[in-house]
């Protein structure tokens, strides 16, 4: 397995564009998570009206438990960039034909294929365990009192933010797969909410049971939204599991349908 | 003789087209096998089955006598078209990824650098290379494995003919290590020089499969002169002769069957007549497959 990822790992650190984007990508979630505090200072500082009628110290954005799921909710908007990455790899590969003369190399269609999800899996774990570093240090930062018996709740959601990455960039990949061309992945890609919206938004009257079993939905149901705690006081603080079971079996049906196009198709 | 490879009633549609009909061959170890068809006769079609890239509608075919899997494939080097390789990677690491996919080790990369000579340019991105360059590695990439088959297609696609002739060199050094080569090509003359046996494909069914030494088999003919007034019918008397055609002052003599170059010129010499030209014509691969490829089927 670790030779498959070897491999994938090969073509790609050599490539400026993985870099750029995968730079520009975990600096920005790097950043702006981290950053959250000193922006909301800033927005006190520069507009007078904004400091005096919030105390922007009692927001309990930075504070343990709520940064965890704070942060990783904020970070999710992100992936998208991930999956772009994921599509410029796959895309390549067709555009190349490297992907024919791996094959002929001696590589099975399983193994590349493998290959590239091991890849995903990386990239989304160190996703995971770079927002993971940056709460725990902004939350030791800005809580007033560390009261252990809260340090550590709610990182459950932190298995639920790997698995939503993991399950975005599975359909990515198969995108691309279906695809073959990096321009038209990337829009399908990008479009895919929207679209995913507007058939919700027609199905919603009448089967209104089904939402839940929509893909996009399901990866983003994963990780709730965060703020209504402060507006409504109401609290989801634990991971849905009907919500992981239907985002992985999404996660594992991208992949299955990815093996499969990629047995049957002649290169 | 072992066999490496077998194919039985190998076809493959691309919808209503028949790329390749029912081709049924073998190759045995040490051979130079040739591969020859017109273009679009399904000869890249045909090694693309072979190599796993492209799934066979009907038949089978066995590597080695093996049922085959991608760990037969690493045993092969093949070039199949174009050389494919990634255009922001250099030469060298390359090279080194092939290494990897083929699980071999990685010390034999400047051996096979050095045999197709691009080790001064091996840290050069290929995008920069000229396509004799493109062509040059990817035969080093094909023999990074120590493989004992070497396939090759249309290797000298878009050379020059210096090109040409380093890849038909490096062709005669490989097969003399005693490797198989099944090589794909419309150039017969190139198959004609380098190969031992050869197929001929047309519209994806296979019409000719035989030795390349068989092509000159047959009738003789030898292209004779001698400053004698009376030539022709000296030529008349050796019992050898078949027919006899003037072209451009000299003697196109047709044998009869077992009679040889060497017959004629001892008859000549034994009737005091010394020949100042003396050519055994064989027939060339070109008016064989020519001839094969004109017979309606």
């Amino acid at each position: 397995m670790l030779h498959l990822l070897k491999i994938d790992l090969k073509k790609l650190t050599s490539y400026r564009t993985f870099w750029v984007v995968c730079g520009l990508y975990f600096l920005t979630i790097g950043f702006s998570t981290a950053s959250g505090m000193e922006f909301l200072k800033w927005l006190a500082n520069t507009f007078d009206k904004f400091g005096s009628s919030l105390n922007i110290d009692r927001i309990p954005l930075y504070h343990f438990p709520d940064v965890w799921l704070n942060l990783v909710w904020w970070s999710g908007f992100f992936k998208v960039l991930l999956g772009i990455m994921v599509v410029i790899s796959i895309s390549n590969e067709y555009t190349y034909r490297t992907l024919r003369q791996n094959i002929i190399d001696g590589l099975s269609r399983w193994e590349f294929l493998a290959s590239k999800i091991l890849t995903n899996l990386l990239l989304s774990l160190i996703s995971v365990v770079l927002i993971f570093i940056i709460a725990l240090v902004t939350g030791f930062i800005y809580t007033p009192e560390i009261n252990w018996n809260y340090v550590f709740t709610d990182i459950e959601f932190y298995p639920a933010y790997l698995l939503e990455l993991f399950t975005f960039l599975s359909y990515a990949l198969m995108l691309g797969i279906f695809v073959q061309r990096s321009g038209l992945t990337i829009i399908l890609l990008l479009l895919s909410y929207m679209l995913e919206a507007i058939v919700k938004a027609n199905i919603d009257d009448y089967f209104p049971w089904l939402i839940p079993y929509f893909p996009m939905e399901s990866i983003s149901a994963l990780v709730p939204i965060p703020f209504y705690r402060y507006a409504f006081q109401e609290i989801q603080d634990y991971v849905d599991p009907a919500a992981v079971a239907i985002a992985s079996a999404w996660m594992i049906l991208f992949n299955y349908f990815s093996y499969l196009k990629l047995k049957r198709s002649d290169l | 003789m072992d066999t490496v490879l077998t194919t039985k009633h190998l076809t493959k549609d691309f919808g209503r087209l028949r790329a390749v009909d029912d081709l049924s061959f073998e190759v045995k170890r040490g051979q130079v096998f040739g591969l020859l068809g017109p273009n679009g006769s399904g000869k890249t079609t045909t090694l693309g089955m072979l190599m796993g890239v492209v799934n066979p509608t009907v038949g089978e075919f066995s590597w080695f006598g093996e049922i085959p899997n991608h760990h037969v494939r690493k045993k092969i080097g093949a070039v199949l078209e174009h050389p494919i390789f990634y255009p922001y990677l250099t030469g060298q690491k390359n090279l080194e990824l092939n290494a990897m996919i083929k699980q071999c080790p990685e010390e034999n990369i400047p051996g096979v650098l050095e045999l197709v000579e691009l080790a001064d340019r091996r840290n050069d991105k290929y995008k920069t290379y000229s396509l004799g360059m493109k062509q040059r590695l990817a035969i080093a990439s094909a023999l990074l494995n120590e493989p004992t088959v070497l396939i090759l297609d249309e290797p000298t696609n878009g050379l020059d003919p210096m090109g040409i002739a380093e890849i038909r060199e490096l062709i005669k050094k490989i097969a003399a290590n005693g490797k198989t080569i099944i090589l794909a090509s419309h150039l017969l003359d190139e198959v004609q020089k380098v190969c031992s046996h050869f197929a001929i494909l047309k519209k994806g069914r296979l019409v000719h499969v035989g030795p390349v030494d068989d092509v000159g088999k047959g009738a003789e003919t030898v292209e004779v002169k001698a400053d004698l007034p009376d030539f022709t019918e000296v030529l008349m008397q050796f019992p050898g002769t078949a027919s006899i055609l003037p072209e451009n002052g000299v003697f196109l003599v047709t044998l009869r069957e077992d009679f040889h170059s060497k017959d004629l010129n001892a008859f000549l010499i034994e009737r005091g007549v010394v020949a100042n030209h003396l050519v055994t014509k064989r027939k060339s691969l070109e008016k064989v497959f020519l001839e094969i490829l004109s017979e309606p089927r």
